[in-house]
């Protein structure tokens, strides 16, 4: 083929080659998605991609042979730009603020490359830009989120250390519990006294005491209910009280047998004002019976044995007065007139003495009677009428304003304790002189009271007054009889009716001696 | 004839102080040392009146009392107790068994003793 010919077909096919070639670089251009552009030495745009008219909301023919910096939001970000191109012909993702159309800044990354040709002479620039907003803003979330996670981070170390701060105390508030928890656990054991404890209706809690007391295991008691309770031999007895008494119990007996008596008292345990259980307490009393009763038969024994010579001596001595055996003489009389009183003045303490012994625990009141303590007053105070009038002494029962609300009480006690101070008042007064039984009284209790106008109480004596075998110095000097009893039995009378017993005195001008007594509250009939 | 008075006193000195003073105001007197030998003269004399002591040898007061109560011939006979002892409780006990009064020796003397027998049963015929 001749050299032309080569060359025009080599020429055309060259031509072909680089109009394909442009084809695709024009379908390229179309469809790649980084948006590049190509400009002169002197950065004026001479071709644009799809992708950067899009980035930059320009139209080809619009953008085509403008200069670059339209599409750079600051002029120092294309001065750095070219300082550093210059030297390196390329530079990669290079940072800077584009701007779109309509002046809308754009942060994205710039990379460029420098074009020679075959002499080295420089004859364009590749520019390719990346939109980084997305990932400038995925960055600043990013980095809210990091120091939100931070913030968290911190709190939650402080969580942490407050919530092992509260464990650790936690821990030490379950020590000082469980020591507590011994503690009580001990004292339950080593209890003298059964104690049971009920939640829900069972029983939760048996000590070794109430398990001796019944002779029962704790697996025999524990868990059941007193229903359940009562079809175990050896408990029912106890079951079948606690089921009959639904409200509390205090100080009630359970005779278990003849000789083994329970004092039983239970006490709700209460949470927010609300029932949650029981707790049971067994006081074992058999002992206290077994005393109480000889005690009884002590008495009786006693009575009888010290009085029986006294009553001897007595109607004999006064059969001899009456003359029943004979006729005597005045100055036999007299003499027998005095040893029959002496006689009398025994009587008078061994009865004392008895009376304590019955008194004495005050515990017991031997039926109480509902009545109005002025009648009481009344019939003690006429049975002293003849004694003052002998010693020319007024005895006056000033009678109360008012109808006195009753009293519940043993009768023959506080007559016996009215006795003994009224007794003290003429006793102790001079002749001539006043004494005033009074019975006074409010909504809540009955007051008696005697006022005499004698020898009054020493201030250095007044706190012992109601002790017993105690008499004051000055009364002692005036009547060496007495037995020291009288107002110690009082008090323990006035006692065991829950009254109170007390008395106002100014030394050489008399005293009032008072003791009140609960208004009976059950409204019995009088 | 005079009433038949039975006293039941262990107590010899008692028993016949009072003896004497019953009979000189004009009873007929029968005593008895214990509650045992007071029941059966009970039983034989049928007294008018039984004064009864309490604490005694062999069997008590109140042991006569409730024996007696189970005989319809004793039961109507009245009793005065005569004792030292005087507490409530055995004053309730005594009542229950149809007793007519109760005199703590000590207290009384053989005049009032008589006053309360000629309460019961009358001056002497």
């Amino acid at each position: 083929m001749p050299k032309e010919k080569f060359f025009e077909k080599r020429e055309k096919e060259l031509t072909e080659d680089i109009s394909t070639l442009e084809g695709y670089i024009n379908d390229l251009w179309e469809i790649i998605p980084v948006a590049i552009c190509i400009t002169t030495p002197i950065f004026t745009l001479l071709e644009t991609s799809r992708s950067f008219n899009n980035l930059f909301g320009y139209e080809k023919d619009e953008i085509t042979g403008s200069p670059i910096e339209t599409i750079f939001s600051k002029e120092e970000d294309l001065k750095n730009l070219s300082e550093k191109l210059f030297p390196r012909k390329k530079i990669l993702n290079f940072e800077i603020s584009g701007k779109a159309k309509g002046g809308k800044e754009i942060p994205m990354l710039v990379s460029a490359i420098a074009r020679e040709d075959q002499e080295g002479e420089l004859v364009s620039y590749i520019f390719s830009f990346v939109d980084v907003t997305l990932i400038r803003r995925v960055e600043g979330t990013l980095e809210e989120k990091v120091a939100e996670l931070q913030r968290y981070t911190v709190q939650l170390e402080g969580s942490r250390r407050a919530l092992l701060n509260i464990l650790e105390d936690v821990e030490s508030e379950r020590v000082a519990a469980e020591k507590e928890r011994d503690k009580t656990a001990a004292i339950i054991k080593n209890f003298a006294d059964g104690l049971l404890l009920m939640e829900n209706n069972k029983i939760s809690l048996i000590n070794p005491a109430a398990q001796a007391f019944f002779n029962v295991s704790e697996a025999e008691v524990v868990g059941r209910t007193i229903a359940e309770l009562e079809g175990t031999a050896k408990i029912q007895s106890f079951a079948k009280f606690l089921n009959k008494t639904g409200a509390d119990i205090f100080r009630e007996e359970l005779p278990l047998n003849e000789n083994f008596i329970l004092e039983v008292s239970t006490v709700a345990t209460l949470k927010d004002a609300k029932e949650t259980g029981k707790i049971i307490i067994l006081h074992d009393v058999s002992r206290e019976k077994m005393v109480e009763k000889m005690k009884t038969e002590f008495v009786s024994l006693a009575a009888h044995q010290l009085r029986t010579p006294l009553s001897a001596i007595k109607w004999a001595l006064k059969m001899l007065l009456d003359g029943d055996m004979g006729s005597i003489k005045q100055d036999q009389k007299n003499f027998l007139e005095k040893t029959y009183q002496s006689n009398e003045r025994m009587i008078a303490l061994v009865n004392d003495l008895l009376d304590i012994t019955r008194i004495e625990e005050g515990k017991y009141l031997y039926k109480p009677t509902v009545t109005q303590l002025e009648l009481v007053a009344k019939f003690v105070a006429d049975s002293y009428k003849d004694e003052a009038k002998a010693k020319n002494i007024k005895l006056t029962l000033r009678k109360s304003d008012s109808l006195l609300r009753p009293v519940k009480i043993d009768v023959e006690k506080i007559r016996l304790a009215m006795q003994n101070i009224i007794d003290n008042a003429i006793r102790y007064s001079a002749e001539g002189s006043e004494v005033i039984v009074a019975c006074s009284g409010n909504e809540k209790e009955a007051i008696f009271s005697v006022q005499d106008s004698g020898i009054g109480i020493p201030k250095d004596q007044r706190t012992r007054m109601f002790s017993k075998f105690f008499r004051g110095s000055n009364a002692v000097r005036i009547d060496t009889e007495g037995s020291g009893l009288g107002l110690y039995i009082a008090k323990n009378i006035v006692e065991a009716h829950n009254g109170r017993i007390w008395f106002e005195s100014e030394p050489g001008k008399g005293a009032t001696f008072y003791f009140s007594l609960p208004i009976d509250s059950s409204n019995g009939k009088i | 004839m005079a009433q038949k008075i039975l006293i039941i006193e262990d107590e010899k000195v008692l028993m016949e102080l009072i003896c004497k003073k019953l009979e000189k105001e004009g009873y007929a007197v029968e005593t008895a040392g214990d509650g045992e030998s007071g029941l059966r003269k009970m039983r034989e004399t049928k007294p008018d009146l039984v004064l009864l002591d309490i604490v005694m040898p062999k069997m008590n007061g109140f042991e006569v009392l409730e024996t007696a109560n189970q005989d319809q011939t004793l039961k109507t006979i009245p009793v005065i107790i005569l004792s030292n002892s005087g507490q409530l409780v055995e004053l309730d006990q005594a009542r229950a068994l149809g007793v007519r009064d109760w005199l703590i020796k000590t207290e009384f003397d053989p005049q009032e003793v008589v006053e309360k027998v000629v309460k019961q049963i009358g001056a002497p015929k």
